[in-house]
Order: structure tokens, then sequence, then C-alpha cells
């Protein structure tokens, strides 16, 4: 018979455990190998991880007291209170620069502007969130620090960092007002709900909590960065004393004990425990992205149902 | 044309099939065959389990964690559930076809090559198959000029078509089809029962409807499920004109609820 | 107000950028830190699309839900360690650990592919030079590649999914068939986000590159990014202020071509991936 040649021709004798036809036995335990290599491939990402974070603890935690964060710095040694504080101030101002411009940009973005206009800002935002930090920093320092004669302090650091924030920010409240189921808009407005109080009353409840979660996944990714401040700011011992005065960070006492070569063992001590709080503050920020995102999620399926 | 059926006798035998999850019976003891040439209509209320049980025919139930089979379902007289029968074997001879058409991302030539490529099949017998299999599935003179063309640039009808020359290409004796007109137009729909009207003199064909007319215009026989159960099963115009059981009688007749 | 913001960010740059074009009168040539940031970029990515599809492939595909869900964190949680801290951990641990038992083996064991053999400075027992870098940025790049490309490939519909399997086919042959062609999109746009996100980086690079303003001779020699070169040589540039504009129009430069760069690949990143990920790394 002529087709009885055909590969994927049955067999005139049909053993399914004999089949001889289909190369069953090889690709089966092909199939069997990739199963079991692959998810080796995640070893990739643990171990150092887990690696990264036993260091850090290991080189931290011996000597960390409350000294090290209730006391500034001095030399190579000291504590970590400066910019621990400055960390957090630094933070504070650029998380409400960044909520000035990309909740309300956000916002405008999603409810109000035309859905042309809405596009490309989008794109613009999208793009933005991908500018090395680098470039952010040079541009911080080229306006703030150098055209605006704000010197290297505080406020030239908190609205750079806040510029680089910003596309998170606006991005996670686009998505969040836009994402409002459209028959829970239809049926505030069908109810004669005014705009504003739709805006108030219904859609920032259901948006507010994915809102949060992308602020707090900006400042995760703001508060470790390195190069915009570095650029407009500098590492001095005290605590913020004005605006327009110079702030340290955490980050940037890691990268000046780096910069002096690491000479004296405090220095690589303290550059772990400015690193371990770090690790600290990022990590905490983490989880709260993702129980106030899992949160919002579980809210926005039950509005569905 | 195809080769080696037995000229009368089961190609498929189910018996006892039930299928569980960890709190209620989906499939509950289901026996039946099917023989060579013949076209059998699974009909049901949605949700009854004409989905479940089509797909535990060729042990796709399998892929869904939680089920539990129990029974056998016989292939020329071999349980495809026991222990030493790789799937893969068994679904090579089963084919399938789905509600939606599930065209792949590829050409319509490699589309219906896919299950001779995966069987490093050389080239001659895969050019004669696919011209083969979409000969059969009555697709040939409408594509056979733009072979390289990409499969989702064809129309619905033409797609489900393409999946049934797909399934058919590795020359399978079964054919399980799971409602495939319920998402295209009339026309296209009237197309598809084409095909299936000629291959059913060919193989077995098993095929999920939610339409009693398609079912009366295609089947020999009819086999009504219910709750997991099966109610009734025999030839189509008994079952149309002479249903022994009122859960089919209802059901036929429109008046089911 | 998002204008602005956006405004603010593209047309300062704008503003000292063409202005400064001219001025390029620096001996350093541009060149050598192009390819310096290529060399770093491209080998990085690659690994870490290679990796990434794996974990992508076994996430979506070969392992129990449940498991996924307890290891994929992990690949998250890589996006969430600042850079700095990167640097650090790579200056003080993984280079001297590369130094001392991994590149002694590859440059005596592997000398016969190119670029792997030593020479006079390199490999040194601190492991810092290109290859160290490569390392370093394969782990930053690591969780955009594989969670784009899990995402990716978990959008493959299950009907299609299930068609490959109806046919015989193996889960293997479906995935590298079907899923894969299937998610080509989301694989490019893992591709150009992931090397937008490798060629911008700084601080690490910096901190393990054993920067210098040379294309090395192999692989473990130092060399200079773009990016690094700016965060390496922005002191100088602060400290001739009055009389050595020209340094700091140079990086500005420099920053401007990176700008475009990173530019161009995101804007095609973004194109490819339509969806937006809030949740992990920002991506
Ligand atoms: N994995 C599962 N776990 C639990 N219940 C399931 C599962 N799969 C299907 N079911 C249930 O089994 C029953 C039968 O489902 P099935 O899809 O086989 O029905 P059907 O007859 O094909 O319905 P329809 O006509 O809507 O396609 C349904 O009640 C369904 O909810
Ligand atoms: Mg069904």
């Amino acid at each position: 018979m002529a087709t009885a040649t055909l590969p994927g021709n049955l067999p005139v004798v049909d053993d399914l455990r004999r089949d001889r036809t289909g190369h069953v036995r090889g690709r089966t335990i092909a199939d069997r190998l990739v199963g079991w290599l692959l998810p080796l491939l995640y070893l990739v990402a643990i171990v150092p991880i887990l690696d990264l974070v036993y260091w850090v603890g290991r080189a931290a935690l011996p000597t960390f007291t409350v000294a090290v964060i209730t006391t500034d710095p001095s030399g190579a040694g000291g504590g970590l209170y400066a910019p621990l504080v400055g960390s957090l101030t630094i933070l504070l101002f650029a998380t409400g620069f960044s909520l000035l411009f990309g909740f309300f940009g956000g916002l405008a973005t999603a409810e109000y502007l035309a859905e042309r206009v809405a596009g490309v800002i989008r794109i613009t935002a999208n793009v933005m969130a991908g500018t090395p930090a680098i470039i952010v920093g040079l541009f911080g320092y080229i306006a703030f620090v150098s055209y605006f004669g704000w010197g290297f302090s505080l406020a030239a650091a908190s609205v750079t960092l806040g510029v680089f924030m910003t596309p998170y920010v606006f991005r996670a409240t686009d998505i969040a007002y836009a994402s409002v189921p459209p028959h829970i808009r239809e049926a505030a407005v069908g109810s004669g709900a005014r705009p504003l109080q739709y805006l108030m009353k219904v859609a920032t409840p259901i948006a507010l909590p994915q809102v949060l979660s992308g602020v707090f996944l900006a400042m995760a990714i703001g508060v470790g960065e390195t190069a915009p401040l570095y650029l407009t700011t500098t590492t001095v011992a005290l605590p913020p004393l004005g605006f327009f005065q110079p702030v340290s960070a955490l980050s940037l006492y890691i990268w000046s004990d780096y910069q002096t070569g690491f000479i004296l063992p405090i220095a690589i001590h303290r550059a772990f425990q400015a690193a371990f709080l770090l690790l600290v503050i990022v990590i905490g920020l983490n989880v709260l992205v993702r129980i106030v995102a899992s949160r919002s999620r579980r809210r926005l399926e039950g509005l569905y149902q | 044309m195809s080769a080696a059926l037995p000229p009368d006798g089961a190609i498929l035998s189910v018996d006892g099939l039930g299928v569980t999850t960890r709190d209620r019976d989906l499939l509950d003891n289901i026996s039946i065959d099917f023989s060579a040439r013949s076209l059998t209509a699974v009909v049901g209320p949605s949700g009854c389990g004409k989905t479940t049980f089509v797909r535990s025919l060729n042990r796709m139930t399998e892929l869904t964690p939680g089920l539990r089979i129990r029974g056998t379902v016989r292939y020329l007289g071999q349980d495809i559930y026991a222990k030493g029968v790789n799937p893969v074997v068994v679904r090579r001879r089963m084919g399938m076809v789905f509600q939606r058409p599930t065209v792949f991302p590829m050409s319509i030539f490699e589309n219906a090559a896919f299950g001779l490529r995966i069987v490093r099949a050389d080239d001659g017998e895969v050019d004669r198959a696919v011209a083969e299999a979409l000969q059969r599935a009555g697709l040939w003179d409408e594509v056979k000029d733009e072979l390289d063309r990409p499969a989702l640039a064809l129309s619905g009808g033409q797609q489900q078509r393409l999946c049934i020359a797909r399934a058919l290409a590795v020359r399978p004796r079964v054919l399980l089809l799971d409602e495939p007109t319920s998402a295209l137009d009339p026309g296209a729909t009237q197309r598809v029962e084409a095909t299936l009207q000629r291959l059913k003199e060919d193989i077995v064909l098993v095929l999920v409807t939610h339409n009693v007319g398609q079912a009366a215009r295609l089947s020999d026989r009819i086999a009504f499920l219910h709750s997991g159960r099966l109610v009734e099963v025999g030839a189509t115009a008994d079952i149309l004109e002479r249903p022994r059981e009122k859960l089919t009688e209802q059901f036929i007749t429109g008046r089911y609820e | 107000m998002a204008i602005i913001a956006v405004l603010l960010g593209a047309s300062g740059l704008e503003n000292f950028g063409p202005s400064f074009w001219g001025f390029n009168a620096t001996n350093y040539g541009i060149l050598i830190f192009v390819i310096g940031s290529f060399l770093t970029s491209v080998p990085a990515l690659a690994i870490a699309m290679v990796v990434g599809l794996g974990i992508g492939i076994a996430s979506a595909t070969y392992l129990p839900r449940i498991l996924a869900a307890w290891l994929d964190p992990f690949v998250d949680l890589l996006a969430g360690i600042p850079s700095i801290i990167y640097g650090l951990w790579g200056y003080l641990v993984l280079g001297p650990f590369f130094g001392q038992y991994v590149f002694p083996w590859t440059s005596t064991r592997l000398a016969f592919l190119p670029g792997l053999a030593a020479n006079r400075l390199s490999p040194a027992p601190n492991g810092l030079g290109l290859a160290l870098a490569i390392v370093v940025l394969v782990l930053m790049v690591l969780p955009i590649t594989t969670v784009l490309m899990r995402d990716a490939l978990k959008s493959v519909p299950r009907d299609l999914w299930e068609s490959g399997l109806a046919l015989g086919a193996t889960r293997w042959e479906v995935t590298r068939r079907v899923a894969i062609p299937y998610s080509k999109r989301g694989i490019w746009g893992a591709a150009f986000l992931g090397f937008g996100r490798a060629i911008g980086e700084t601080v690490a690079v910096f901190m393990v590159i054993d920067q210098a303003a040379k294309i090395p001779t192999n692989v473990y020699g130092g060399t200079s990014t773009m990016a690094s070169l700016i965060i390496g040589s922005i002191d100088a540039a602060f400290n001739l202020n009055a009389s050595g504009v020209t340094e700091l129009h140079f990086l500005a430069e420099l920053a401007l071509v990176l700008l475009a760069i990173t530019l161009v690949v995101n804007v095609a990143g973004r194109w490819m991936v339509r969806r937006t990920y809030t949740e992990v790394a920002g991506l």
C-alpha cells in the first residue's frame, strides 16, 4: 500500500507500547531531560542572591550595634545616622516631587486627556522609565546644581531623584485609574455622579492601592540609586541642615568608601552596614508593594464578579 | 485510503469510564464502543461532561491537575491508560479539533506538517502527506497556491478546516471534535460539515455538538450525556424519533431547561 | 503636568546637547567607550536571554505551579537589589572568587577559545575586568528578561498548547515550535529592554570593570563603558569646571549618545511589549 510508507501512517500492527514510527523514546527522553535541566537555571538567580545577602549580613551584622544608626560617621568609621536620615529625607522630598508630577500627570492622562495625547505621553513615560540613572544625574547636575545654582544640595538631589522616580509613579497611576472597570464608571455616571464626585468617591478608592504599590516601588528603586545623588550632592557627615546644603545618603557612603579603596577594615564594615540598611529598606518596600498589589488585584477581581 | 482498518468491530471501546475531581464525579461509569467508519454525535446540556469525555479518549484529561480517571479506554484492544503506554503515542492515534480554530503562528503548510515535522519525516513524505490531508479536509483547492502564507490570514472556517487537516496529516484512526463549528458562521459551518460527511467514510469520528440539527445531519449514532452519565446511545433516527428515556426526549425536543 | 516633567527630562537634555557638539576637542575619542559598552552589554544580554528563556519555560511549562510560585520571587528579588550593592558585592566578594578560582581555570583550560587566554596583566587575583562586569550585568538584567519572557510564554492560549500536545507532540516540542514563535514579540521586547538596562548600568559596572580607557586584549582585562566613564570622570570634570569645561561637555555629549541608544532600544522594546508590568522592577 502506498500510503503505508508515510511516517505518519499507522503501523498495520498497532501496538501502543512498541511504536517505532515516531522516534517516541528519544523525543520523550529529550522532553524529560529538558524538564529536569531547565529548572536548574533558577540556580543562576538563587545562588547569587543568597550569596549576596549572606555576605552583606555576615559583614554587617557582627559589628552592627544601635550606635550604627544613632551616631554620625567619623573618618572611615563611625555610625550611619547622617546618611540614613539623609537618604530618607531625600526620598521623602523626591517622592513628594514624583507624586506632584507623576500622580497628577497619570490621573490627567487616564481620566481627562484625549486618547491620542495620552498615548504620546504614555510612550514618553515608558521610555523615560528606561533612561539610565546616570543620565538623569547628569541632567540634574547641569540643570539644578549648575544652571539654577542650587549647588550640591538636598534640593538638587531630591528634585533629580524625583525626576527619576516620576515615570514609575506616573505609570502606576495611569494604569490604576485606567483599569477601573468600565461598568463601574458607567454606573456612577448613569446614577448622576458629577465628574469630581466620580473621581473622589468611586475611582480613587478603587485605584488607590495600585497607585500606592507603584509609589512604593518607585521609592524602592529610588532609595538605592547612587549615580543621580553622586552628581547632585556630596557626602557630609552631618544630617541635612537645609535645602541648599549638601546631604549624604547611604548609597553615597558605600560609594565613597569604595573610592577611598577600603584601606581600613572599618570602612569595609561601614560600607556593608550601609548596604544592609539599604537592603532592609528596599526589601521592606518591595514587601509592601506585593501586599498592596495583591490586595488591589483581589479587589479588582471582586469588582468584576 | 486508510490503512489496515479492521473491516468491522470496535476501534475504541470505553468501559466503565469515570472522571472525578476531589469532590464530585464529572463522568460516571460510561461504557460505549466506537467502530470504524462511523460518526457518533455526543450531545447533552451544557456542563454535562461532553468535553471531559472526549478529552479522556486521548489522554488530554490528565493535563488538568486534580482529575482522577477510572475505568478503561481500549484502542484496538489495548488500554490506553495502562502502565508503559506513552500518552504521546496515544494522542498520535487520535486527532483532536477544538471549539475555536487553533492554528499555529506559522504558514499554512507548516501547520499541516506539524505532526510530521516532530517525527522528523523527510520532505517528500511531508509534501505528500500535507497535500493529502488538505484534500481530505476539503481545503486544498482554496489554499494550494498560497501554502506559504501565514495560517492566521485564513478565515475562521478555513482555519478550522486547516486544524482538521493538521490532525489528519498524521493519519489517525480516530478524530475527536469538540463543538468544531460553534465559533463559525453558517457558511463555514456547512463546509466543515461537508468535510466531516466525507471523513466518516474513512475513520472514526466523535463529534461533540450542542446542535441537535447538526447531529441529525451528520451522525450515524447519537450518545446523550446528562450530568456525567451516558443516558442513552442509539442510531440517530431512533434517538431522534423514538428516544427511550424521558431526559433524552426532553433534550431532543428542546424542552430541556 | 506629566508633560512638564517629561519635557523637563527631554528638553533639558536637548538644551545642553546641540550647543556642545562642537566642543569635542578632547583627545578622547568616543569610540572606545561605545565599544566598551557593547562589549559588556551584548554578552551579558545574550547570557541573560538564554538563562531567562530557560527559567521562563521552566516556570510556564514544566514546574508545578506551587513550586514556580516559590521560585519566581527569587528572580524578582534580583531586580530589587540596588546597583551599588551589586557593585560592593562584586568588588569585594565575587571579584576575588572569580579571580582566584574561576578565571585561572578558564584562562588555562579554555585558553583555546578566543579571548579567554591569559596575558601579562589579566586575569588578576582581584578578578576585576570585563568578564566580571559581564557576570554582574547578567544578574542585573536577568529579572527583566526572565519576567518579560515568562509572561509572554504564559500568555500562550491553552487551546494552542493543547492542540500541539493532541498532535502527539511533547511539551518541549510544543514549547519550541509553537510557544516560542507565538511569544516572539515578548522575547524581542525582553531583549531590547534588557539591553537598555545593561548599557545604562553605571556604578556596579564601574566598581567591577577595572576602569581603563582601552579595549582589553582578553576578556579579563579592564575597559570602560560610556556610563562608567561618566561616573568615573565626573570628579575631574567638577574640579576642572572653571578651566576644563570641555571635560564636562564631553561627558554630556557622551551621555547624549548613550541616551540616544537607550531611547531607540526602549522605544523598540516598548513597542514589542504592549503590556506594562509594574510589580516587578518597575518594568
Ligand atoms: N478541572 C476541573 N475541575 C473541576 N470541575 C471541572 C473541571 N473541568 C470541568 N469541570 C466541570 O465538569 C463539568 C463538565 O464539564 P465539561 O466541560 O466536560 O462540560 P461540557 O458538556 O463540555 O459543557 P459545554 O457544553 O459547556 O462545553 C462542568 O460542570 C465543569 O464545571
Ligand atoms: Mg465543552
